[in-house]
């Protein structure tokens, strides 16, 4: 849904206790809070419970809300925040069960190289991303798989926009060595000189 | 640009974050230094990985919106529920206390029920924190 006087309209419908005016909201909005969520929990199923502990408060908080700004940024805010919660009252991190599976001599998939499998290496992105700490995820979820400008980044995540470029530089960095450390080989091809 | 290039400014270019002239210069300083230009090909590669990289299966089955609204309506439920079953019982005490019963029997049955709803409501709330503590609770048979 794009930000216009329907959504402003809706919502207002919504702050008058409307309960209905919200499903048009939330269809809009699933999509890229369902993969926010994900990115972040690494579960699907605890990420589509996050997202709809997200949509019920929002609603309940929508007194608070200026009907006059875009909802989607105020949504994934909530839910960056109830993902932080379920992440340190469970003290894990996403995957690791899945990490502590591999055996000790895996070998990884080729990446790039084009000697494993693309949804085995797109597959070891994802664990990858679990070993990174969350604030690092945080950015790179909202960036790479939202495609949010910095601007948005910062508002959702509650930083100073300047701050979001560096915290991008530390968590690919952190990725980076995440995948390597899985056999990763595509992030460690030569470049012509 | 003889310096190597700043993370953030690095990060900001990789991103389009950047304005022409600044884009320009980065890529007049890319083309002459290795290094910097090593980096940015290795961010670029992982860049693209994630951005093509598919939801995992099962977060985009389906909408939440049923579940949302059955959380959003469910107080509406419960409310109405609770304040019926206050206005029953208090009419059902009432009309036992004024009917011309023994008071004997009285006490004997305001024991039972009494008794009968506290219990109830004892084991009600163990199962209810027992299974907010349940670690395999998400395991299915």
């Amino acid at each position: 849904m794009e930000r216009t006087s329907e959504e402003a309209d809706l919502i207002r419908r919504c702050m008058a206790g409307d309960a209905r005016a919200y499903e048009p909201i939330v269809r809009a909005c699933e999509g890229p809070a369902l993969r926010v969520a994900t990115g972040m929990l690494g579960d699907p199923d605890d990420a589509r419970d996050a997202v709809q502990d997200a949509f019920v408060r929002a609603f309940q908080a929508l007194d608070r809300f200026d009907a006059g700004r875009p909802f989607r940024p105020w949504l994934l805010r909530i839910l960056r925040n109830r993902c932080n919660d379920l992440l340190r009252g469970q003290r894990r991190r996403v995957g690791l069960e899945v990490l502590d599976a591999l055996p000790a001599d895996h070998d990884g998939v080729g990446g790039r190289d084009g000697s494993g499998d693309a949804a085995d290496a797109r597959e070891l992105i994802w664990r990858a991303l679990g070993r990174i700490a969350s604030e690092h995820r945080e950015v790179l979820v909202l960036k790479e798989l939202e495609g949010l400008r910095y601007a948005e980044i910062a508002q959702v995540a509650g930083i100073p926009e300047g701050t979001v470029a560096s915290r991008l530089y530390h968590a690919r960095r952190a990725l980076r060595s995440a995948l390597e450390a899985l056999g990763y080989s595509g992030v460690s091809m030569e470049v012509e000189p | 640009m003889n310096r190597h290039l700043e993370p953030e400014e690095l990060m900001r270019y990789l991103d389009g974050e950047l304005d022409t002239t600044a884009s320009a210069d980065i890529e007049t300083h890319l083309g002459r230094c290795t290094e910097c230009r090593r980096e940015h090909v290795i961010f670029q590669r992982m860049k693209e990985d994630l951005i093509t990289m598919p939801a995992r299966h099962g977060a985009t089955q389906g909408s939440v919106w049923d579940a949302v609204n059955r959380r959003l309506t469910r107080p509406i439920g419960w409310l109405l529920l609770v304040v019926g079953l206050a206005l029953w019982t208090a009419w059902a005490a009432y009309t036992f206390v004024v009917s011309p019963v023994d008071v004997f029997e009285k006490l004997t049955v305001g024991a039972i029920i009494i008794g009968t709803v506290l219990l109830l409501a004892s084991v009600l709330c163990e199962r209810y924190r027992e299974r907010r503590h349940d670690p395999y609770r998400k395991i299915q048979q």
